[in-house]
């Protein structure tokens, strides 16, 4: 399997691409859109508007709306799955991909950014209870394709996820022995869990 | 208590801190008196696996020799471990910054070069966001019962207010601070209560210093911790990070596990 990462140019994606390297894929990182892929991944740091502006850049937004509209495998990852909602309270000038509907909106709580690890709620026993590292001040707080929550204040979406399409408000590739298992069982579109 | 109870899902950590010279890990008695304890990377995989939130990295001797070597050991640190990480030591300009950050690291700390040059706070957090800074605050207390603050590695007293100075950091943009409580360090004594207790920080705290027994990580917590980090008590191999994890669990504090 050929994994994309795509570099938006906002923040280190060393950790990123050493996650997914250790699946025992092929990682490349992406500065122009390449369809010789089989999975592609979009993280993304810092601000909303910045990282929707550099989605203009290289046809990006295009291409993966057209990737997605193929059912091709696709995750996003912290900013990079704000990207897949419509808009952002953050700025809200600008947009998203809108391949899920609704508005990124502020953590409603004293402390932000949310920075640690949170437990897993959700109905799917898989997830369900494992803990993963969060870094974020923005979150969904509604989708129908919602599969995880945690809760900063108010319940958000940790896990939204269509068809082939994954989004993870929280680090996977930081998240420990269970942020690895989670990458590789996204991979295989499957979901078991080892132990 | 002045603590506020809101609802999170965010759990108090457990951090190893690894302080490192001259590639190897170290371990001091009031930052003196250095002794071998082993391989950084080794470790901190290790400590990986018992279950730790988190490591920090500590070059200790850089900000007193200049060693650049540090950012070689970050960058294999961020290939290989897959929790969070944070580096300091020797950090003085933005650039230095930049270098650490491009090599890997999460989040950098800063001590000394905070005090010397408060603007560079700022200036990170503008980059790189609040998240990605922890200022870490050697305070003593002196035996005139004063709490006197301490730069280089604990050897340079300050004459700033340890409680303006806590302030002025937040006010800053740090994400999180770090109370290093000297006269506690390496003694083995618990973490000193009163630095923690009745303490309103709109950051989260980071304890460290004194950590001896699974209680006095209990305690820092109950006293309003939100991360505790320790070394010796690690290092030494007398607690594993499960078992103090463990024992937290026991007593009602809820931790992240590593269950399937």
């Amino acid at each position: 399997m050929r994994i994309g990462i795509i570099n938006l140019n906002s923040g280190n994606l060393l950790s990123i691409v050493s996650a997914f390297s250790k699946t025992g894929n092929e990682v490349v990182v992406l500065d122009k859109p390449d369809s010789n892929f089989d999975v592609l991944v979009m993280p993304g740091q810092g601000r909303f508007g910045f990282v929707a502006d550099q989605l203009n850049k290289n046809n990006w937004r295009e291409f993966i709306l057209d990737w997605i509209a193929q059912d091709k495998l696709f995750i996003g990852i912290c900013v990079g799955m704000q990207l897949l909602f419509e808009s952002s309270q953050e700025d809200t000038g600008a947009k998203g991909l809108a391949i899920f509907t609704g508005e990124i909106e502020k953590l409603d709580f004293p402390k932000t950014p949310m920075v640690g690890w949170a437990q897993l709620n959700s109905v799917d026993e898989n997830s369900n209870g494992n803990f993963v590292y969060f870094v974020n001040s923005f979150g969904v707080r509604n989708s129908e394709f919602c599969q995880a929550t945690v809760n900063y204040g108010n319940d958000f979406c940790a896990i939204v996820q269509k068809d082939n399409v994954y989004g993870f408000q929280f680090h996977p590739e930081k998240s420990g022995d269970y942020g690895l298992q989670l990458i590789n069982e996204t991979l295989q579109g499957v979901a078991a869990c080892q132990n | 208590m002045s603590k506020l109870i809101q609802k999170t899902s965010l759990v108090p950590r457990i951090i190893a801190c690894l302080d490192v010279a001259n590639g190897r890990v170290v371990k001091g008695t009031n930052f003196k008196q250095l002794k071998d304890m082993g391989d950084p990377i080794e470790m901190g995989l290790q400590y990986q696996h018992q279950g730790a939130d988190e490591l920090v990295f500590l070059d200790i001797k850089a900000s007193v020799d200049k060693q650049d070597s540090a950012l070689l050991l970050v960058n294999k640190v961020a290939k290989t471990l897959s929790i969070p990480f944070t580096v300091g030591g020797g950090l003085k300009i933005l650039e230095d910054v930049d270098k650490f950050f491009n090599a890997g690291a999460d989040k950098v700390t800063l001590n000394t070069a905070a005090v010397l040059n408060p603007n560079l706070i700022d200036q990170i957090a503008n980059k790189y966001g609040s998240q990605s800074l922890i200022v870490a605050v050697d305070v003593n207390l002196e035996a005139s019962g004063e709490l006197v603050l301490y730069t280089h590695g604990g050897s340079k007293r300050v004459e700033k207010n340890y409680a303006s100075w806590m302030n002025e950091v937040i006010q800053r943009g740090a994400g999180e601070i770090m109370i290093n409580a000297m006269h506690k360090d390496g003694t083995g004594s618990g973490f000193d209560l009163d630095l923690l207790s009745n303490q309103d920080y709109s950051v989260p705290i980071i304890a460290s210093g004194g950590a001896n027994q699974p209680v006095d990580f209990l305690d820092a917590i109950n006293a309003g911790a939100d991360a505790v980090l320790a070394a010796g008590i690690f290092h030494r191999k007398e607690y594993t990070v499960e078992q103090i994890k463990d024992y937290l669990i026991k007593n009602k504090i809820k931790m992240r596990t590593q269950s399937c």
